[in-house]
């Protein structure tokens, strides 16, 4: 790919590759903007918005084209709407092989198809060499959700129990396998994936009080902000959370915890302890059969423990990085 | 025989100081004050103790004289002023009721042993207190853990909730028994009592019976949770091997060494020391000491203990009873028993009756409960005896919280929140600091509890108000971010500074010296791992002079429990392969390279780790320390060792290339017990090296030896030795010990030097 002058290049980039996979109803290249039909009486307009880089661009299991809509469509599952149009920026860096870009552009529209979504705007941005890891896409998404719908970080009780729809961290090991070239020799995917038909699933059920997908951080990081929201403890349970057996492996010989790695097709649920039974039932009748209950939410100060298979209770730190030693 | 003069009556008031308070001092003085004829009062202001004192003044000449020097063997007392007074209108000795005040010489004591007198009493059919396990009186019997808050009165105290019988109430209230104002005073009829509960079957409340069939459970190779003074241990047989296997099953401690309870035996007590294992003198002193810690002695051969007691080295750690309730359990039971903390690994010991039953129902067959609350927890002290001298490795029952004078005054009171691992706390105010029991690993959710509840109740026990928190430079540190989120003023000091300012803090020195501060992992300056430094300086200006080649540890802290990472990375260093590691590498080996959670270090502690994994040691160690201290097990005078090449790098500090001792780890030739001597034989060499070099341009004459690898006694010893032939002073930790539990002392040190 050349940086080109816009023109010419950009159009023929954005008619044989853009639009011919993305092509829907909506998607009007010429158009400036595009316009879609809403029933405001009974749905309340959802959106949201999220950029993607990921180094490497393709990995086991997805590409940042699929990425970039599982990503977004997620972010609208969780909450609770029904995700129906999105937009497109791409920030295409100079030098991308069009081979590449042509794959990513078909397993986004692939993505799409399969969540039922549909890019009805969209910008191509050339960037100079050097200036992009190969690709950026941002992406908007849009949505609606019955108005009946009442779920939110602020709803969780103690007591509540805490779903998780599959096994932790397949995305972030697969990507940090692929990106340092580790020549993977196992059958290690990302779970990327839509989690609409999970969330679908759980929506109507009365003890559901939110749902979020634990994409950067792993689900100790979403476990952080669910004890930061009721300012109490959330404890999960080692023995119960699902985790890969590869994964397992690989993070225990790079001294990571796996509870830090990124999911990307994944549904972390809290239900009132009620209905957490039914809602694991739903989990699993949404094709979820590694779906458990990892855990509850107990009174005491903000924090994330870890129950150990020992009985041992671990404190579970807020993390950025790679955690510097400790044991002296 | 009295001139005439000296007949007529004179006053003194009297103020004491020091460790008055829970010691028996004020019964002591009255009976003094008896015996010598004398009338007055004596008055307990919370911290100090102060006394009229009326009479002949030859007499109460006598009595100052003797107030000090004939003190009881707990209390440490100072005179700090006296002035005469007016003679008042008295002709008894009396104790006033205690005044509470917040003045800031409190001194909380420790839990003391079962003292001789109350051992012969409760071994004595006719008294009424045979077999009573929680017998006690003013010169022993628990303290810091059943103190509620000060004064130190019962009604401040665990025992609040046991009203006392008649005749308790007699001996409480006479001046002349040795039991007057024990404020755990107890009976069969009106103190605590034993439970013993066998889970899924039965209860047996009543305390004989309970006793007996703990016993029988015992013998039947049961393993039983036995609540004690400062917490639960697990108590097993420890000549069954059996047994011994079942509980590292259970534990899932496959070598940790546990300590073993003896009988106390003969007229010293030490008969059965002497049957298992080898001590010193200055061992078996300690042995009866009335801090009754556990101490580390060589094993004896052929003793009845089961190997698998402390496998892969050469020490056992024996205590002996120190509460009524374990002579009773030791003589009954008649052998060895093993007394591991009752804990999940890392945590402080277990107080609480309901989740020990909770958390180690797969642990303990049967639990030993008794109803006098433990307020908090107090582990067992732990001694080693290194270069001549008995130091602790572990602060706990019977020597904490210990008390330190500062060298300096402080304006305000601060709290120094210590380390991660072997947390320990620190308070100081005024010229003192307090220095907390073991808490334990941050890294657990009761550990934390912990942490908090003992920085809470010590401030509010000495009646202080923390102004300031000074904690570790390393971010991820539980103890770190506490002190971030308290919402006091923090100082951060580094972690080889506060090791190195620990040491010059306890022996008084604030002229440059040179500190070798070598422990398994720090944060530094430099935003490195740190592990292998000598600093020179004083407290508030360390500088690093002396280091070691830095390496890059693959899987972070990983690398700490798993030597073979340190042993793997070592050759990747020096672009070779392990060829004999015993896992696959090909992964760990590129994130490495790709410096994926592979933090640069230049850490004493993990050569260590690397040579044991490298001699078919330990190559993923089972608890803290293992692989240096079964590499120490097995080394044997190998001669030398190899010369580590000594280079300045471009920042100016000498660096020891590691690199040799790899070729002589692998050296068939020499038998493994040789490698591991030379190993450590290097290691002082390069001490002495790194000593040398730097005294060519800075004048120093004094060497400070601090940080957690200075418990391997076979370096330390070495290493002093060196560093004499050259003509250093050398100092080693003697008070605190040299690992991480004296980091909060240090940060005290460093942070209010500058
Ligand atoms: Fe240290
Ligand atoms: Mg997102
Ligand atoms: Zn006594
Ligand atoms: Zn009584």
């Amino acid at each position: 790919l050349a940086h080109g002058n816009g023109g010419r290049f950009m159009r023929e980039l954005i008619e044989h590759l853009f639009a011919k996979y993305l092509d829907n109803a909506w998607l009007d290249t010429r158009a400036d903007a595009a316009a879609m039909p809403f029933d405001e009486s009974d749905f309340e307009l959802m959106i949201t918005t999220d950029g993607f880089t990921v180094d490497p661009l393709e990995f086991p299991g997805g590409n940042i084209g699929s990425l970039a809509i599982h990503g977004t469509v997620n972010d609208l599952a969780v909450a609770g709407a029904t995700p129906r149009y999105l937009s497109l920026n791409a920030f295409i860096e100079e030098g991308l092989e069009i081979a590449v870009l042509d794959r990513l552009i078909r397993s986004m529209a692939e993505a799409c198809r399969e969540c039922g979504v549909d890019i009805v705007a969209g910008d191509t941005k050339v960037l100079r060499r050097g200036q992009g890891g190969g690709v950026y896409f941002a992406v908007t998404g849009v949505g609606q959700r019955n108005r009946s719908i009442n779920l939110g970080i602020d709803k969780i009780q103690t007591g509540d129990c805490i779903l998780l729809s599959g096994t932790a961290g397949d995305h972030g090991c697969a990507v940090l396998l692929a990106r340092e070239q580790f020549g993977l020799s196992g059958t290690l995917k990302s779970d990327a994936a839509s989690v609409f038909p999970v969330t679908r699933a759980l929506l109507d059920l009365p003890g559901l009080r939110f749902m979020r997908d634990p994409t950067r951080g792993g689900i100790a990081t979403v476990a952080h902000e669910m004890a930061s929201a009721v300012a109490g403890t959330v404890k999960l349970v080692e023995t119960a959370i699902p985790i890969n057996e590869q994964v397992k492996t690989v993070a225990e010989i790079l001294g990571y915890d796996p509870y830090y790695l990124a999911c990307e097709g994944r549904v972390m649920a809290v239900v009132g302890a009620g209905d957490a039974e039914e809602a694991l039932k739903r989990m699993r009748g949404a094709g979820c059969s590694e779906a458990a209950i990892i855990g509850e939410v107990q009174d005491g100060r903000t924090q994330v423990i870890l129950e150990t298979a020992l009985g041992g209770e671990r404190i579970l730190e807020e993390l950025e990085d790679d955690p510097l030693p400790r044991i002296c | 025989m009295q001139t005439p003069s000296s007949c007529k009556t004179e006053a003194r008031r009297l103020i004491v100081t020091g460790q008055v308070q829970g010691v028996g001092f004020r019964p002591f003085i009255c009976r003094l004050a008896h015996e010598l004829n004398l009338s007055g009062w004596v008055l307990n202001r919370t911290g100090t103790v102060e006394i009229l004192i009326q009479g002949e003044p030859n007499r109460i000449d006598r009595f100052m004289d003797r107030l000090i020097k004939n003190a009881p063997p707990l209390a440490k007392p100072t005179l700090a002023s006296w002035q005469t007074a007016e003679p008042d209108d008295l002709d008894t000795f009396s104790i006033l009721d205690s005044i509470a005040e917040s003045a800031s010489a409190i001194h909380i004591p420790p839990d003391y042993y079962l003292c001789g007198d109350c051992l012969a009493e409760m071994s004595d059919p006719n008294q009424r207190r045979y077999r009573y396990p929680f017998i006690n009186c003013t010169q022993c019997g628990p303290r810091y853990t059943l103190i509620k808050k000060l004064p130190y009165d019962r009604l401040n105290t665990a025992m609040s909730e046991f009203e006392l019988c008649s005749d308790c109430r007699e001996e409480y209230e006479n001046r002349l028994d040795r039991r007057f104002h024990a404020q755990p005073l107890a009976c069969p009829l009106c103190g605590p009592s034993l439970t013993f509960h066998i889970a899924g079957e039965k209860t047996i409340p009543d305390t004989g019976k309970a006793l007996t069939a703990c016993i029988e459970a015992l013998r039947a190779g049961a393993i039983v949770a036995v609540k004690g003074v400062g917490g639960y241990h697990l108590i097993c047989d420890a000549s069954s091997v059996a047994v011994v296997r079942r509980l590292r099953e259970r534990k899932q401690r496959a070598r940790k060494p546990f300590a073993v309870l003896l009988p106390w035996r003969g007229q010293e007590g030490l008969v059965a020391v002497m049957e298992y294992a080898e001590p010193g003198p200055e061992e078996l002193t300690l042995l009866k000491d009335p801090l009754r810690p556990i101490v580390l002695v060589e094993k004896r051969n052929g003793s009845p203990l089961a190997e698998s007691v402390a496998p892969g080295i050469a020490e056992i750690g024996i205590m002996l009873p120190y509460s009524p309730l374990h002579h009773l359990l030791t003589n009954d039971f008649g052998g060895p028993l093993v007394a591991t903390s009752a804990n999940i690994s890392g945590e402080p010991v277990m107080i609480d009756e309901d989740e020990v039953e909770r958390r180690l129902s797969r642990v303990a067959d049967a639990f030993l409960h008794h109803n006098r609350p433990i307020l908090r927890p107090a582990d067992d002290g732990v001694f080693r005896k290194i270069a001549g001298s008995m130091r602790p490795l572990r602060l706990g029952r019977g020597c904490a919280p210990l008390e330190m004078t500062l060298p300096f005054t402080l304006q305000e009171p601060v709290l120094a929140v210590g380390g991660h691992m072997k947390n320990a706390i620190a308070l100081a105010w005024d010229d003192r600091a307090v220095i907390s029991p073991h808490i334990g690993d941050l890294g657990s959710r009761r550990s934390q509890e912990v942490f908090e509840q003992t920085i809470d109740e010590l401030a509010t026990l000495y009646g202080i108000s923390i102004k300031k928190v000074i904690r570790d430079a390393h971010p991820d540190y539980r103890s770190s971010r506490w002190a971030e989120q308290s919402g006091l003023p923090v100082t951060q000091v580094f972690h080889h500074h506060a090791h190195a300012s620990a040491l010059a803090g306890e022996y008084g020195l604030f002229e440059t010296m040179l500190v070798f501060t070598w422990d398994g992992t720090g944060y530094g300056e430099d935003g490195t791992i740190w592990g292998g430094e000598a600093l020179l300086g004083k407290p508030g200006e360390w500088r690093r002079a002396g280091s070691l080649r830095p390496f890059r540890i693959p899987g972070g802290d990983k690398a700490g429990r798993e030597p073979w990472r340190s042993a793997a990375a070592l050759f990747w260093e020096c672009g070779r392969e392990w060829q004999e590691c015993p896992f696959p590498t090909e992964l760990l080996k590129k994130a490495w390279q790709h410096e994926l959670n592979a933090p640069l270090c230049s850490s004493a502690g993990r050569l260590f780790d690397a040579a044991s994994a490298l001699l078919g040691l330990v190559s993923k160690a089972d608890y803290d320390g293992q692989a240096p201290m079964e590499l120490e097990a097995l080394s044997a005078d190998g001669g030398p060792g190899p010369m580590l090449p000594l280079a300045q790098d471009e920042n100016g500090i000498w660096r020891s290339d590691w690199t040799p001792l790899l070729a002589m780890l692998q050296n068939e030739k020499l038998s493994k017990s040789e490698r591991a001597g030379q190993f450590h034989a290097s290691l002082a060499e390069t001490i002495r090296g790194q000593a040398i070099r730097i005294r060519t341009t800075h004048r120093i004459d004094r060497i400070g030896l601090c940080g957690g690898v200075f418990q391997n006694k076979r370096l330390t010893e070495l290493a002093i030795e060196y560093l004499k032939q050259e003509g250093f002073e050398v100092y080693l930790p003697e008070r605190l010990p040299a690992n991480d539990a004296g980091i909060s002392y240090g940060q005290i040190i460093e942070a209010c030097s500058a």
